[in-house]
């Protein structure tokens, strides 16, 4: 399909006085059901300059960028680039478009090579050994090193990022969308990254949008920036007048308060630590040197030992992909052992059992609601029971009346905003569903609480709540193990921090005694 | 298909857009049931018949009279009993189009059982309906353990358990020292077995040509408000039902899914068994190779018309039991009794069409007109 | 040593109309879709072959009607699972029992010529392959082109990367901008085509006539050749090569005064294919999306 070409471009858009932005957006409106994912929302980048688009979870940013890549289509707006308007119906019309963009969830296909996966979405003969050698090519020029000829399944997530940044340089697009595309990376990758990008824009006058919601990565990265809160617009700066506080104020719509300054904004002189002091409380839970692989024989967890005392908060710091999933998920009995032991309350459990974790006292809220925290298309109020059956049950059968009884006093108690108990899962907003699943396990009475990226996707008041829902498990005496890739997360709430590295503990400290440089160093797997 | 929208610039009023899809639906499914019914028309015309002759004539063969009535429910139980394990199974989000090998696997327990069991009729009758569902859960079984021993997937392997299914069954009626009948003398023996004794047959109520009807048809109704009810109130109903929607919640939640998904798997192949059994000792009385007679593929599209309600499966098997007793009327017309599996076809295409078109709709994405 | 001749050269013979069929098969899985429906283009093929045979009078012509009502099969079955997003199963088994209703009610007792044969001279009299591989209809010959023809449109061609694509990572391929259910249903046609000529081929070349369901399962058996082969197609024609093999033994057999049960025999293709998966699970890795239907924006 190709762009038509309009030569009006409306009035009152343009922003940077003389040059001619090489994207513009302009009062651009999806709805998507009842919510309005972008609102009127304008956007205009220039050539060269490095964009960043700042919003928290759910502000519009990706779906903004999804229009723009055709993925999306939306309700109105147009979009024009280099001054003349085009339409981007499908993912094909923007990369002959000059757009390419790299995906927060990767857009790789596991079974096939580098250089099959490269080529995938090009148009005309495939030509493996030109292929190879554009891998090649891109991956020096760049500092993107990766052998052409790997399946893409066997490789690490930090080899991923570069097979898919080759993939879309490959192109030589005008135009680099990334989103997120730290939170997979380690401290010096991510350097490494903003390096590429730097060097696109200066040395090949290539525009780069940077879609973050993390402060720092878009004071350092960006020349520009724009921030979306709720689906629109809320201020254009540029990066070098701003600071954090700024941003943080326009990206958060509110003065910020002691929870939210530090867990969803992502700033580190934004925090405030809290008197936290290590309870001594017995051990509830302990792990030791355990061992762990997925189904396809890659090992997840090496080695990995701690232990969590009633009344205390632990945080797992680490880069994305480093065991954090598995361990969530040998503590939900969704992983076994191969060797090693986890102990709650001094006994062991048999790890691999479905359910045993939870009976033994084990409540999770687990990193992937959607997947795993909930059933979508039950109802809330069955929602609020799943593994709880016995509660609601007479005999064989489960009690309507019960279940919506319990159902009234959990809602009550947890403050969940829902029509009715009967509404399905499906229709509440991420907040509520966490406050769901979150209900459901305090509700079990757990001694060990298990939280993964808990205000991951929320919006801040929802961020609010679960921040101080966990802060009081811990002090009712419940020991909490908080596994977090925002560090901030974790210095705010932990009352200890260990980090994980390779699927291992590799270094422990009290929130105290926290050294951010020798926390990050860590974190890459630089002092063991 | 081209979506014609209004132009973006006039909205069209709300109330109309709400009224027009509310009427769609229902409209969408008369045009496909009548495309359906077209098409029939059309084909039995150009094969140079009168489609009300056979219209006629599906009627008299399924409704008209006692004797057809019953005839129609004779078809529909086995077809009511495989649908509603079929059912179970679908909860669990599993698929298993096995039906028609664990029905004839079934059956062939059945046979052995009432043949060679000695006692009183209505024991081994009861022994041979046992030894069907046994049967058949043994037959899905192989299925299940293949899947959460080995990680085989269930489709293919329940299908092609039919295929060896088959073959055993064509084995065992082709075996003097098995199931094949006692040669009377100067007869040629056939692949098929004896018939049953009188006292081992199910109990039919009524005589021909009268109202009558085999007591299998209470069985098929006993199970289905049973199932109903477990899957709607019951706890293992709860879990099947979040296992079958998320597995990974429910095993967080303490399903094991060998057990409770593997369990649904043999439940619906033992249905499927015990469908046969109830053929066999309802109705046909003897086993041969070709005695599934698509009643397990069938089943499963009653299930799959029924949309995995229940009770919504009585009447849709209702209407399949009626265009199979219709089916055998049809020859007296000079048209095909074949007509009949054409039109189970394209009424169950006519059925998923409108509410697949209407996601599609909902979906509207102008990705559909593409170039 | 001439038993094995005949048996060899009935195995050849009988492997031909699933080696067409299972070339589109395998293609239509690599690109996901387990197409069930595989019995219907067969069948549906081998019937409208003999009746153009019988209208035109040429059983060439035969064949291309059998390609085209394995083509409208398929485009059915594509409409209904790549874009209306109903389960495949659920309309490939509603096919089979359309196409099997539909023929059985139109058959029609008519003759058709076969093809011709195509004997290689010389070549044909060789001991032993000699017949097996120079003495067939000559649309058997169309197979040693399209073998590497199948072979270089999955594994070198952009369709083909774009097509596996599809039928591994749905989500990703759809990101990268290839049109997942398009290329879907573009790999089903193709089995429709290669699927009717198997039936075709069945029906003009072999038995020279149509009976009531005269595939009788081979559609299955194409299907249990795949998973067999290991979705490779190397495999997958080894497959149908071992299943024609047993189909000849079987026939072959009793005449020449050897017992071996027959049923076993009809079972084997079955219970290899099950053998395989079970106990070769590592390298019997199907597609990842085999049967998953694609929906845009759901992840």
């Amino acid at each position: 399909m190709p762009p038509s070409t309009e030569q009006s471009r409306p009035a009152g858009t343009a922003v940077n006085g003389t040059a001619v932005p090489s994207v513009e957006l302009s009062h651009i409106t999806k709805r998507f059901g009842s919510v309005l994912a972008c609102d009127d929302v304008c956007l205009s980048v220039n050539p060269g300059e490095i964009h960043g688009l700042l919003g928290q979870n759910g502000a519009g940013k990706s779906t903004l960028m999804k229009i723009l890549t055709g993925l999306v289509t939306p309700d109105h707006g147009e979009i024009h680039m280099a001054g003349s308007r085009v339409s981007v119906n499908d993912p094909l019309a923007a990369a002959g478009l000059g757009i390419a963009m790299v995906h927060q969830h990767f857009s790789l296909v596991g079974r096939m090579k580098v250089w099959e996966n490269v080529t995938l979405g090009e148009r005309g003969r495939v030509d493996r050994d030109q292929a190879r050698r554009l891998v090649k090519e891109v991956g020096e020029r760049y500092g993107l090193v990766v052998d052409p000829d790997a399946h893409v399944e066997n490789l690490s997530t930090g080899e991923r990022q570069r097979v898919e940044l080759i993939k879309c340089l490959r192109r030589d697009p005008g135009l680099l969308i990334l989103d997120e595309p730290t939170s997979v990376l380690t401290l010096a990758e991510s350097r490494e990254l903003f390096s590429v990008l730097r060097r696109a824009t200066t040395d090949e006058h290539k525009t780069v949008i940077l879609i973050s919601h993390k402060l720092d990565e878009i004071l350092h990265a960006t020349d520009r920036v724009t921030i979306m809160r709720g689906g629109a617009v809320v201020a254009r700066r540029d990066t070098a007048g701003t600071d954090v506080r700024e941003l943080a104020r326009e990206m958060v719509g509110r003065e910020l308060s002691k929870w939210t300054a530090a867990s969803a904004v992502g700033a580190m002189d934004a925090l405030i630590v809290g008197e936290q002091t290590a309870a001594e409380g017995e051990v509830l839970l302990r792990l030791t040197d355990v061992h762990a692989t997925a189904r396809d024989g890659r090992p997840l967890l090496r080695g990995l030992s701690l232990q969590v005392r009633a009344g205390e908060i632990l945080g797992i710091a680490g880069v994305e992909g480093n065991g954090q999933a598995a361990l969530g998920d040998l503590l939900s009995s969704l992983l076994d052992v191969d060797s090693g032991t986890v102990e709650v309350c001094g006994s062991a459990v048999n790890a691999g059992k479905p359910g045993a974790m939870h009976r033994a006292g084990v409540g999770v809220v687990p990193e992937d609601r959607h997947g795993s925290g909930c059933v979508l298309d039950m109802s809330v109020a069955e929602n609020l029971v799943l593994a709880d059956l016995g509660e609601v049950a007479s005999g064989m059968f489960v009690s309507p009346r019960k279940l919506r009884e319990r159902a009234a006093r959990l809602i009550d108690e947890f403050d969940i905003s829902v029509p009715s108990p009967d509404t399905p899962m499906r229709l509440l907003s991420g907040g509520n569903q966490q406050k769901v699943v979150l209900a459901r396990e305090l509700a079990a009475r757990p001694k060990v609480l298990v939280v993964a990226q808990p205000t991951r996707g929320l919006d801040v008041g929802a961020i609010e709540y679960m921040t101080e829902r966990i802060y009081r498990a811990a002090q009712d005496g419940i020991a909490v193990l908080l596994i977090s890739t925002e560090l901030e997360e974790i210095l705010t709430l932990a009352h200890r921090v260990a980090v994980i590295h390779r699927g291992a503990v590799v270094g422990e400290m009290k929130r105290a005694d926290v050294d951010l440089e020798r926390l990050g160093m860590m974190m890459g797997g630089q002092i063991a | 298909m081209t979506l014609t929208r209004p132009p973006a610039t006039t909205p069209a009023p709300a109330p109309l857009v709400r009224l027009r899809s509310r009427l769609t639906a229902p409209l969408l499914y008369v045009v496909s049931f009548a495309v359906a019914l077209g098409l029939a028309t059309a084909l039995v015309t150009l094969a140079g018949h009168s489609m009300g002759d056979a219209l006629l004539a599906l009627y008299q063969g399924s409704l008209e009279g006692g004797a057809s009535i019953g005839q129609t429910i004779d078809e529909t139980t086995p077809l009511l009993i495989v649908a509603i394990g079929a059912i179970v199974c679908a909860r669990a989000g599993i698929f298993n189009i096995g039906q028609e090998g664990q029905l004839i696997i079934g059956a062939m327990a059945g046979a052995a059982i009432g043949l060679f069991v000695p006692g009183p009729g209505w024991l081994v009758g009861f022994l041979a309906l046992l030894g069907a569902t046994l049967a058949g859960a043994v037959w899905a079984g192989i299925p299940a353990v293949l899947h959460y021993w080995r990680g085989v997937d269930v489709v293919i392997s329940t299908m092609l358990m039919i295929f060896v299914a088959m073959q055993v069954v064509s084995f065992a009626v082709n075996r003097d020292y098995l199931l094949q009948e006692t040669a009377v003398k100067g007869q040629i023996l056939s692949p098929q077995s004896n018939l049953l004794p009188e006292g081992v047959r199910l109990p039919r109520l009524g005589e021909y040509p009268d109202f009558n009807l085999g007591t299998g048809f209470f069985i098929a109704l006993a199970i289905t408000g049973v199932v109903a009810y477990l899957l709607r109130y019951s706890r293992w109903g709860f879990r099947l039902r979040m296992l079958g929607m998320n597995p990974v919640a429910a095993r967080r939640a303490g399903v094991s899914a060998a057990a409770l998904g593997g369990g649904a798997l043999l439940l619906s192949g033992g249905a499927a068994g015990l469908a046969g059994g109830v053929m066999l000792t309802g109705s046909v009385y003897r086993i041969q190779a070709g005695f599934a007679d698509n009643v397990g593929w069938e089943g499963l599209l009653v299930a799959l018309v029924a949309r995995n309600h229940p009770l919504v499966a009585i009447p849709v098997a209702l209407f399949f039991g009626m265009l199979r007793a219709g089916g055998g009327f049809l020859a007296s017309t000079g048209v095909p009794r074949y007509l009949v599996s054409v039109v189970t076809a394209l009424l169950v295409l006519a059925a998923v069409f409108p509410a697949a078109y209407a996601e599609l709709r909902k979906r509207r994405r102008p990705a559909a007109v593409e170039a | 040593m001439d038993s094995i001749e005949l048996i060899l050269a009935s195995a050849v013979r009988l492997a031909i109309p699933l080696a067409f069929a299972a070339l589109g098969e395998w293609i239509a899985e690599r690109a996901g879709t387990l197409n069930i429906s595989l019995e219907g283009m067969m069948l549906g093929g081998a019937f409208t072959a003999v009746a153009g045979a019988h209208m035109t009078g040429s059983p060439s012509a035969g064949l291309a009607f059998g390609v085209a009502a394995g083509l409208l099969v398929a485009v059915v079955h594509a409409t209904f699972s790549h874009r209306l997003s109903v389960n495949t199963y659920v309309v490939g088994l509603t096919l089979n029992v359309l196409v099997l209703g539909l023929t059985s009610f139109l058959i029609m007792r008519t003759e058709s010529r076969q093809v011709d044969k195509l004997t290689i001279p010389l070549l044909s009299d060789i001991p032993v392959v000699g017949p097996a591989l120079f003495d067939q209809r000559w649309p058997a010959y169309l197979l040693i082109g399209l073998v590497p023809a199948a072979f270089w449109l999955v594994h070198r061609s952009r369709w083909g990367l774009e097509a596996r694509a599809a039928g591994e990572n749905p989500g990703s391929a759809d990101v990268s901008g290839i049109d997942v259910n398009k290329r879907r249903r573009q790999a089903l046609m193709i089995c429709g085509v290669l699927a009717g000529f198997g039936g075709a081929y069945l029906a003009v070349a072999e038995v020279g006539t149509f009976n009531q369901n005269m595939t009788a399962g081979r559609g299955y058996m194409v299907i249990a050749a795949v998973i067999f082969g290991g979705w490779l197609l190397r495999g997958t024609l080894a497959g149908v090569l071992v299943f024609g093999a047993a189909d000849a033994m079987r026939l072959a057999l009793p005449a020449l005064g050897y017992e071996l049960n027959p049923q076993f025999l009809i079972a084997s293709p079955y219970l290899l294919a099950l053998i395989a998966m079970t106990f070769f699970a590592k390298s019997h890795r199907g597609p990842a999306a085999l049967g998953q239907p694609f929906v845009r924006g759901i992840t």
